[in-house]
């Protein structure tokens, strides 16, 4: 897929290229929070560590100016942005950094009514790609230590942002691990396939971080926090467990924008995205739809017609 | 007389224990994480990384029966859980972030009701501690009066030596018991020079003072401006060495069921979610302000101890990176 050779494919992504992006985000927040365009900015600021960034909400210039997008800038800021989740929205519109996977979350959150697209002024980042979890934190980013999910970018420009801040490049020939992880797995006889999953859920301490983190996990009563009756096991068993990371994967289907916040948090390794990105396949073949890139009027599994495929009613 | 084991014999010292049937609990690669699990031979052992849960799940485990339930023709027959089944357990490889916790939570567990779930464990089981010299970035032992080397809650300590081998330091009487039941794996002698801890980018922090800040400072905007952003899930909490919130469900049929003990957290919206549908703690910042309040403060005017052990692992973890280090660094600071 890479064999075609494109000019803006390097071997590495030098820090310069974050401070562009850097630059050019602290230039626009400054400039909108001055001309009073917004009440604050969700941004990225430096954490105390070593190449670690936080999400902030910046309000004035001074803090705008301290803003950053390097490598560490992982976190798919939109979750900030719902009601249901921390609803920063209700002081006034708000500017939000935005990387091109962020991009699609801001999308379907439209989609499903949780966001106005005058309510927010989107800065968007012409993403090269993220560090993964764990890695070393050197400031570049290489074929070594880029997430998972960037290596299989295909949103690097934000689309239907504000401003873009940053040019575009890629790291070159990066093999796509988790399709062919999707592979591996999907060619499992389904016993097999059974156990790596519930492997995998065992391990799960049911913090809920990977609800948490989700802009789709906006739900002001989850099924999981039922209790009277309780609709799925909440102690940290493998029949719950089970039961709550398939009742999740279906809820978001038509629905994950692929962001991967989910498997990145999970304290525990669990790779969730998979389930995702299996759900948005089974969308993709069904429907021909793929979720959040750009905000429609209604997602395939909201509505009804006389056409859809109806073979999996057996 | 001090004393020294090899690598070897450490390994060979789970053998035996495995064969004398006690529960050997320990460091070990599972799936791609660490975690303390159930070694079932010496070879298990892995102590090249902090497993990613502290070992606080070895006396208050992430979920277990308390009772069962069933109705027996007409009449509810509750048993309950037989803890004299709990098996003698030998801890070994924690580091002192880990080994110190039961020296903090003992505290609380054997307050005005009595956790026999916790004590019970705790009474069989041994601690073989083990000297860091393996911190990152985000530790922070140092800060909160603990050490790399620090013997707290440990019974037996080892100190990792330049060749390999370790010291040995007998520190209560579990720890004497299990080195003479096993004196042919221990050689008396200093050994070599101890490997060398690594540095700490945290300084000692004055608890006294950050715990009178907090007296004085129930309301205050940093509260807003460090935990505005805390997306209020459970995982600090939950991989915390002190943290020990836990809930109770019911779990089965009106006439079958099971009564389950679990972790919890103050991060969860619905931790103080009253029945009348009032929440005490409606925002997030309160919430994570009760988590620093309790570590830093209600705990010490309980039982005068931190509770916090500066493993990291919350900092390591946080989805959106708050570093509980670098707010008690701020609250360090502040003088008012």
């Amino acid at each position: 897929m890479n064999a075609k050779a494109n000019k803006n494919q390097v071997t590495s992504i030098e820090p310069a290229y974050y401070q562009a992006i850097t630059e050019a985000i602290r230039k626009e927040a400054v400039q909108i929070l001055k001309d009073e365009t917004v009440v604050g900015v969700v941004g990225y600021l430096p954490g105390r560590r070593k190449g670690t960034a936080s999400p902030a909400l910046v309000t004035t210039v001074e803090e705008a100016e301290k803003l950053i997008f390097s490598p560490a800038c992982v976190n798919n800021l939109s979750v900030y942005l719902t009601k249901a989740k921390k609803g920063v929205l209700k002081q006034g519109k708000v500017g939000i950094v935005a990387k091109g996977c962020d991009m699609r979350a801001l999308a379907g959150l439209m989609t499903e009514s949780q966001l106005q697209r005058e309510d927010l002024f989107i800065i968007g980042v012409v993403c090269p790609g993220v560090y993964g979890f764990g890695v070393e934190r050197t400031g570049t980013v290489t074929e070594a230590n880029i997430a998972r999910k960037c290596r299989e970018c295909t949103v690097h420009m934000p689309e239907g942002a504000d401003v873009a801040a940053g040019t575009h490049a890629e790291l070159a020939d990066l093999t796509p691990e988790e399709a062919e992880e999707m592979a591996r797995i999907e060619a499992m006889p389904q016993a097999e396939r059974w156990a790596f999953w519930k492997e995998h859920f065992s391990r799960c301490i049911r913090c809920m971080a990977c609800r948490q983190v989700c802009p789709f996990c906006y739900c002001e009563q989850c099924l999981c926090d039922k209790n009277r009756p309780q609709a799925v096991e909440s102690s940290p068993r493998p029949a719950g467990n089970m039961a709550w990371h398939l009742v999740r994967a279906m809820h978001l289907a038509g629905r994950c924008g692929g962001c991967a916040e989910c498997e990145r948090v999970c304290p525990m390794d669990i790779p969730l995205n998979l389930l995702n990105r299996r759900m948005a396949q089974e969308l993709k073949e069904l429907y021909d739809f793929e979720a959040g890139l750009t905000p429609v009027e209604k997602g395939p599994l909201n509505e009804y017609k006389e056409n859809d495929d109806q073979s999996f009613i057996k | 007389m001090p004393q020294i084991i090899t690598e070897q014999n450490l390994r060979n010292l789970i053998d035996l224990l495995v064969k004398e049937a006690k529960l050997v609990v320990g460091p070990k690669l599972s799936g791609s994480v660490v975690l303390y699990e159930p070694l079932t031979a010496g070879s298990d052992l892995t102590l090249d990384a902090l497993p990613r849960r502290s070992s606080k799940e070895l006396f208050f485990p992430i979920c277990e029966d308390i009772l069962s339930y069933k109705r027996e023709n007409g009449a509810m027959k509750v048993n309950d859980v037989d803890r004299s089944k709990f098996p003698e357990t030998v801890l070994i490889g924690a580091p002192p972030c880990d080994a110190g916790s039961p020296a903090i939570l003992d505290a609380v567990m054997s307050w005005d009701y009595k956790d026999e779930f916790y004590l019970e464990r705790r009474r069989k089981s041994t601690i073989v501690g083990i000297a860091c010299t393996k911190g990152d970035d985000a530790c922070f032992c140092r800060a909160v009066g603990l050490a790399p080397d620090a013997e707290a809650g440990s019974d037996l300590f080892l100190t990792p030596l330049k060749d390999g081998s370790y010291a040995c330091k007998a520190v209560t009487e579990k720890g004497q018991a299990l080195v003479a039941a096993h004196k042919n794996l221990f050689a008396e002698g200093a050994g070599a020079e101890p490997v060398a801890f690594v540095d700490q980018a945290v300084e000692k922090l004055d608890l006294v003072k950050i715990k009178k800040w907090l007296e004085d400072h129930f309301e205050d905007p940093l509260w807003e401006k460090i935990a505005d952003i805390c997306v209020g899930c459970g995982a600090c909490a939950f991989i915390c060495p002190a943290c020990h919130c836990f809930d109770i469900n019911d779990e089965g049929s009106t006439d079958d069921g099971v009564r389950r003990k679990h972790w919890d957290a103050c991060g969860f919206a619905k931790f103080t979610n009253h029945a009348s549908g009032h929440n005490p703690r409606d925002v997030q910042n309160k919430r994570y302000r009760n988590r620093i309040m309790h570590k830093f403060k209600y705990y010490d005017d309980k039982f005068g101890k931190t509770l916090c052990t500066g493993c990291g692992r919350c900092i390591r973890a946080c989805p959106v990176g708050i570093d509980i280090a670098e707010i008690l660094e701020t609250i360090n600071t502040k003088h008012d």
